[in-house]
């Protein structure tokens, strides 16, 4: 007796190597990541140029207080500062520092001290980076000046500092305003990723049905395996193909935070004021969810898909078939946003246990903060007690689907299918 | 290994789709190391029967057998089917393709790769195996199916039209392949529509029409009992009395004619006839029918009890 094992195995590995070694796999799983990081990263390295090769700043003090205290703060922002005459008029420095010499220039005056106010010269005016970090640079020196003069300066220099916000709600929350912004973005991306390659996936699935259905391959393999083993490892070999691009879309994402991510803050010296980068990496729970969610997701879809490849005969049939199992795909999409800004509602929670928007919609929730983890353990008993009926389900169809040549089948014909 | 003395049995088999009946209540035997010609018109029930063979369909009623057991995962890997309509995958490598067949049969990737290559350059495509299959002319990829087809040195062999759309010098060359697996013991299960060739290799036909079995046999015992079946004539004077009661078909020559009697008609009867109708007779010969003939009687039988079919 030989088992059915070898033959699986025998499909799995065709259908994984017929896709790895394609170049169109190749140009995706590189070229993706390079295309999103190039849309990150090239805008940011051309402030960081700029900002580098950037001219001198001459800080001119009126005060004769705050050179020192603004000073500092401007070397932190990464700019070469030099020190200016206070006798110079604001005319003249704009004719000499920027027109003559292409630079920039900062006067301090009795305003600075008094509100916050300062004047900048340049012969562009700078980005909203630069403008809050002036500004920032500026507020801070002088408070501090008023601070020193006063008896409870020891107080007032936390209040400088930027202050502290503790969260109190009722659901547990630790992570502050800031995590959850950037929570919100992230759950937002991941689960448009997750509809994207659960859709892309799906699709090769039924490529691959249609292909052997059409191209009279299925009935000689089937002529040697059950088709129930023949749709298994062709799933498993479409699904490791999916599993490998996505693992090296993480590692290239994870490299890119962990290395990217320090790099641009090394050089854009402004967002060290507005990110803590500790703060909005999502912790390695979220990836691993991510994984589990595609993973479960792909198994349901691509039992739908494979069924609907079986019904197939013709390219537009294919198009029409496939419209209710991608409107399923689409569905937790809608819903995506509220759920996303009020994960704890009713609708969320229904919603996102349903197992085919689980896969979506949980993970939203999972990133946002407001699933509670016997909730993803539910959704996920769910999605695998839902994936032995589709595979039922989709086993019949497939099984019957991939012999029928000529016209699609009716939905009775259909039902006919699925209880013979 | 103990075989049963049929490879393949069938018995009472039914199949239908929806309301319609594909096949029925069919019973014939594959006696081991037979040829045996499976023949019938489109739409008669070839492909099913054979699908329920291979275990691709299961029979509504009654059984079937093969090496003494219902068609499953170890008849799979013994049975090599060629079926009708038949590909390859486009983009794929032959070497490749055929290594993927040999390994959902249970070979060893090592063995399937030699035994490919060997095949390959038998059938005179030895350079062709890192070639994709859409770079190969229609003869070639046929070569390729065939290999696909026996590389796992099936014990039974069952090809559905093997030889259609391949020009007269490749069918030459697979049907000596045929031949020489029959000659090594196989069992073979030939479904064709080219008469002369099944005549030619079978030992036995078994003829479906309209679903049903018609005739079923050793070729040769066939033909002795069917004698009296076909009747060469050439004359001259009128020809009406050509058909008539105990003909079967009439199949005008230059010059004469050949007639297909029924079963059991007196060719005597038919020489009287004509004599009385004020024929002059050239020649008048009893002859041993050819597959041909008795194909079109016994299908005309079949598809009058039973017209229609699945298409």
């Amino acid at each position: 007796m030989t088992s059915p094992g070898g033959a699986i195995r025998a499909v799995i590995r065709r259908e994984y190597l017929q896709r790895v070694r394609t170049r169109s796999f190749f140009a995706s799983t590189v070229g993706f990541p390079l295309l999103l990081l190039a849309l990150v990263a090239v805008p940011a390295f051309l402030t960081a140029r700029s900002a580098e090769a950037g001219p001198d700043l001459v800080l001119v003090d009126r005060t004769g207080v705050l050179e020192e205290a603004v000073g500092l703060r401007l070397l932190d922002l990464g700019l070469q500062v030099s020190h200016g005459d206070p006798a110079a008029s604001v005319e003249a420095l704009m004719e000499e520092v920027v027109e003559a010499g292409g630079g920039t220039a900062l006067v301090l005056d009795a305003e600075t001290l008094a509100r916050g106010r300062a004047v900048y010269l340049s012969r562009e005016p700078p980005n909203a980076l630069r403008r809050f970090g002036l500004r920032h640079a500026v507020a801070q020196a002088a408070l501090e000046v008023w601070v020193a003069e006063d008896d409870r300066r020891d107080e007032l220099q936390a209040l400088v500092a930027g202050g502290e916000l503790e969260v109190r709600s009722l659901e547990a929350d630790e992570e502050g305003e800031l995590r959850r912004a950037t929570g919100l973005a992230l759950g937002a991306a991941g689960a448009f990723f997750l509809y994207f390659i659960l859709l892309i996936y799906g699709a090769i699935v039924l490529r691959s049905v249609m292909e052997e259905k059409m191209g009279r391959i299925v009935e000689i393999i089937v002529s040697s395996m059950r088709p129930s083993e023949l749709m298994l490892g062709k799933i498993l070999g479409v699904g490791a193909v999916g599993l490998t691009q996505l693992m090296i879309w993480l590692v290239l994402a994870g490299s890119l935070l962990a290395w990217g991510l320090p790099f641009v803050m090394a050089h854009l010296p402004e967002t060290q004021l507005l990110v803590d980068p500790g703060a909005i990496l999502p912790g390695p729970g979220v990836f691993v969810y991510f994984v589990v969610s595609f993973v479960l997701g792909y198994f349901l879809y691509s039992g739908l898909f494979a069924a609907v490849g079986a019904m197939c005969t013709t390219e537009e049939e294919a198009q029409q078939l496939q419209i209710p199992v991608v409107l399923l795909v689409v569905v937790p999409v809608l819903f995506l946003m509220p759920v996303i800004e009020d994960p704890g509602s009713g609708m969320a929670r229904t919603l996102s246990l349903v197992p085919f928007f689980a896969p979506i919609l949980m993970f939203a929730r999972v990133v946002v903060g407001g699933a509670a983890s016997w909730e993803v353990a539910l959704s996920v008993a769910l999605m695998v007690g839902a994936l032995g009926a589709v595979a039922w389900v989709a086993g019949r169809i497939y099984r019957v689907g991939i012999l029928m040549q000529g016209k699609r089948p009716s939905l009775g014909e259909l039902w006919r299918w699925i209880r013979a | 290994m103990a075989e049963a003395e049929n490879v393949v049995r069938l018995r009472g088999v039914t199949k239908a789709f929806g309301r319609q009946e594909a096949v029925s209540d069919l019973e014939f035997d594959l006696p081991a190391g037979t040829i045996t010609g499976l023949l019938g018109p489109n739409g008669s029930g070839k492909t099913t029967t054979i699908r329920m063979i291979l275990g691709i369909l299961m029979p509504d009623r009654g059984t079937v057998a093969v090496f003494g057991q219902r068609p499953g995962r170890q008849s799979r890997t013994r049975a090599g089917y060629l079926p009708e309509e038949r590909g390859l995958y486009r983009k794929m490598k032959v070497l490749d393709q055929l290594v993927f067949f040999g390994r959902i049969r249970g070979m060893a990737r090592q063995q399937a790769a030699e035994r490919a290559r060997e095949w390959l350059r038998r059938l005179g495509l030895g350079d062709r195996e890192e070639a994709r299959a859409d770079e190969l002319s229609r003869g070639m990829q046929q070569k390729v199916q065939f290999i696909a087809t026996v590389l796992h040195d099936p014990d039974l062999l069952v090809l559905d039209e093997p030889f259609s759309g391949l020009d007269p010098i490749n069918q030459d060359v697979l049907e000596r392949i045929v031949l020489e697996y029959h000659q090594r013991g196989a069992t073979i299960l030939l479904s064709t529509h080219l008469m002369d060739q099944a005549e030619r290799i079978c030992q036995r036909v078994c003829l479906i029409s309209g679903s049903r079995k018609v005739l079923d046999g050793d070729l040769a015992e066939i033909k002795r009992r069917e004698r009296s079946g076909v009747v060469a004539i050439a004359f001259e004077g009128p020809d009406s009395w050509l058909s008539g009661p105990g003909v079967h078909e009439v199949m005008r020559t230059n010059g004469g004619a050949r007639v297909v009697l029924e079963e059991g008609a007196d060719p005597g009867a038919l020489l009287t006839r004509g004599l009385a109708a004020g024929a002059r007779f050239r020649r008048f010969e009893v002859l041993e029918p050819r597959l041909h003939e008795l194909f079109l009687r016994h299908a005309g039988s079949g598809e009058r009890r039973r017209t229609g079919g699945k298409g």
